[in-house]
């Protein structure tokens, strides 16, 4: 694991329910600034420099060079970029979501990988400050209507990894698209916050019929009892085109 | 065929050696004495939900059962059309086809099933075929994540059924002479065992996404999976280098070599270990399993090690193996005890007085055969606890799926496992897990 970016004597994380309850991240244009952002970001910050990261996170290493790695021609440089990618931290998150919509599918694996391992070195024990920074990006980018949807998909199993309460509404929000619904159902199944599961049962009460089913079997799987909506899962729907053998 | 033991038969061996092998801690009472389920008087009814690569192997096993009268081979499944009809023409007259192993689950004529589907719908067809109180013979690895693997175990138990794994070096010779010697010493306090392995391959020639072709179900064959567009890479055998579905060599013959491992250091209770691995990351392709990977693994009281070496220190002559490295000495196994012979030491050992014997079935020559059929005598003895049942299944594959897991997040692990769960780690944890795609799901 490469620790080199830490500081020798981390201070303390803030309290997770302080980290929840702060408001929403937006790293992204001023144009798509929410509000409350900006007061997250500088909390962010000032924690990030507390524990010896703002360098990490933010100054030090710029994330272009690495994206301008990632996207060369060189596949040893770029690989070795992509296993260097957590030095880079939060700043990177965006530059390299918006590069795995870049039509090279290799360019675009190779900084999904690069994205991945951001968030499971951000994700460490003891690291809320960075993992915050993290989610703060994601939970803005999965809410960018304009994006692929297979990006945001990936975007949102990222984020399932490293949520918190703050990333509940945004992801909440995606049960109304048809297209990201189901994995947005499955991330807030992942989610440990509390403020998941009530967004899984406000849906139930509102989502398509259709839709209802699926949402019960997350509501059951977090140990609540539900009504009507038995399971699909044992449902044989596909027909085979083979006959047997006379 | 000859055996230089009395043959023992696992519920008499069960019966004989718990208190000595601490193999109660397995068996709950009163399961010894249950009686036969539903068929097991007469022919096995049998399903196969999986018929490409090492489903066309059950097959024929199956095919030779049922030339014995032993089973009747009654469905056929898979979510590739084509692989089914291949599977319908080896098969001949009699089963019934189907693309949706839910129709399977349904007929209640069927007594067991044989799962040989990618790893990420192993543990979904297992409970359900468990939940209609069929009998499973199931691939390894048992499972994909620790969550799943635990709701194996519990389907198993709560109704009542067999769940074998197809890790068959607990019923091959090369396994049971090797874990016969080095339970008995014969090369002393074995302190470490490491393995080797070639590396997991590399996409060489990455293609970009594409509809699937004709017959394949693709939104059968992602299951649980969350969904993606199709991409030649990931089938119909590439399913193994990808972490999420396969998870590489650690999962499929580290599943074998840990399986045969653990029972021969009689490790299967040392279920509480720390996990620390690392790897080079494949530069290209869709496929990402580690090209090469090390993994330790550290168990207390007995102390031992065991490490996974992609491609490790090579000390045998065959592609893969493992090295028990003890206080007197050191045994080598090629493979992993199945379609090799032990090592001609291990064969030659004698059992010293008042030594332990192990479990061994010689009903086939052929190693495959001979898991099935140890399969199919649990049932008829009751007892319900094949060689590799699927407790047993579900704790290599622990260390499979925890190796994997410290090498995606780049850290050390503690994995307590009477708890099930890594120490101190709020998103590994989050990870033992993954949440299924409706409505393929546990």
């Amino acid at each position: 694991m490469n620790d080199t970016l830490r500081t020798s004597s981390p201070q303390p994380s803030p309290p997770e329910e302080e980290r929840e309850s702060t408001p929403a991240l937006d790293d992204s244009p001023s144009e798509r600034t929410v509000a409350g952002c900006s007061r997250f970001a500088s909390r962010v910050m000032l924690l990030a420099a507390a524990e010896g990261t703002v360098s990490a996170a933010e100054g030090a290493k710029q994330p272009e060079e690495l994206v301008a790695t990632l996207t060369g021609t060189d596949e040893a440089a770029a690989a070795a970029a992509c296993d260097a990618a957590p030095e880079y931290g939060a700043a990177a998150v965006r530059p390299l979501a918006l590069a795995m919509a870049n039509p090279d599918f290799e360019v675009a694996r190779r900084c999904k990988r690069a994205l991945y391992r951001i968030v499971r070195q951000a994700g460490r024990p003891g690291a809320k400050t960075e993992a915050a920074a993290v989610e703060a990006k994601l939970v803005t980018l999965i809410s960018e209507g304009e994006r692929a949807v297979q990006l945001r998909r990936d975007l949102l199993w990222m984020l399932s990894e490293i949520g918190s309460a703050r990333a509940v509404p945004p992801v909440a929000a995606l049960l109304a698209d048809k297209e990201l619904r189901e994995d947005a159902r499955c991330v807030l199944t992942r989610l440990p916050s509390p403020k998941a599961l009530v967004a899984l049962r406000k849906a139930f009460k509102t989502a398509p019929e259709d839709f209802r089913f699926a949402l019960a079997d997350s509501l059951r799987a977090r140990g609540e009892k539900v009504e009507g909506y038995p399971s699909r899962k044992l449902v044989a729907t596909k027909q085979t085109t083979v006959t047997p053998k006379k | 065929m000859n055996s230089p033991v009395k043959r023992i038969s696992r519920r008499d061996f069960l019966k004989s050696s718990a208190v000595t092998i601490g193999i109660l801690n397995l068996v709950p009472s009163g399961v010894l004495a249950r009686p036969g389920q539903p068929g097991a008087n007469g022919r096995f009814v049998i399903a196969h939900i999986g018929v490409g690569g090492m489903g066309m192997t059950h097959l024929t096993n199956m095919l030779r059962f049922q030339k014995e009268e032993k089973v009747r081979i009654a469905a056929l499944c898979d979510a590739d059309d084509n692989r089914l009809e291949a599977a319908v023409e080896n098969a001949g007259a009699g089963p019934t086809p189907y693309r949706d192993y839910r129709y399977i689950i349904e007929r209640k004529d069927i007594d067991a099933v044989v799962i040989a589907t990618p790893d990420h719908w192993h543990a979904v067809q297992t409970v359900h075929a468990c939940q209609s109180g069929k009998h499973v013979y199931v691939e390894k690895p048992a499972s994909v994540t620790v969550r799943e693997g635990q709701a194996m175990v519990a389907a198993a138990r709560t109704n009542k059924v067999a769940v074998q794994v197809g890790a068959q070096a607990r019923t091959a010779k090369g396994g049971w002479y090797t874990c016969r010697a080095i339970r008995n010493g014969i090369v002393g306090k074995v302190t470490r065992v490491s393995c080797w392995h070639y590396a997991n391959p590399v996409d060489e020639k990455p293609v970009a996404d594409s509809p699937p072709p004709e017959g394949l179900d693709w939104d059968l064959w992602l299951g649980p999976l969350p969904w993606r567009p199709h991409n030649v890479r990931y089938q119909p055998a590439n399913f193994r280098w990808f972490l999420e579905s396969g998870g590489g060599q650690i999962r499929d013959r580290g599943a074998h070599q840990f399986s045969t491992i653990l029972w021969s250091m009689n490790a299967d209770n040392q279920v509480s270990f720390t996990v620390e691995a690392t790897g080079k990351a494949p530069t290209r392709g869709l496929w990402d399993c580690p090209v090469d990977m090390n993994v330790v693994y550290q168990f207390k009281n007995p102390d031992w090690t065991l490490e996974w070496g992609q491609p490790g220190n090579k000390v045998g002559q065959t592609e893969f193996g493992n090295v028990f490295w003890g206080t007197n000495g050191k045994l080598v196994l090629e493979w992993e005890g199945g379609y090799r012979p032990a090592n001609p030491e291990a064969i030659n050992f004698k059992l010293p007085p008042g030594g332990q014997e192990v479990y061994r079935t010689d009903e086939y020559e052929d190693f495959n055969m001979n898991h099935k059929a140890d399969w199919f005598r649990s049932i008829r003895e009751g007892h319900l606890r094949p060689a590799v049942d699927i407790e047993i299944g579900h704790r290599t594959a622990t260390l499979c799926n925890l190796g994997n897991l410290s090498y995606i997040l780049g850290r050390k692990l503690v994995w307590d496992g009477q708890k099930q769960e890594v120490v101190g780690d709020e998103q590994a944890n989050r990870l033992l897990s993954r949440p299924q795609r409706y409505p393929y799901v546990l």
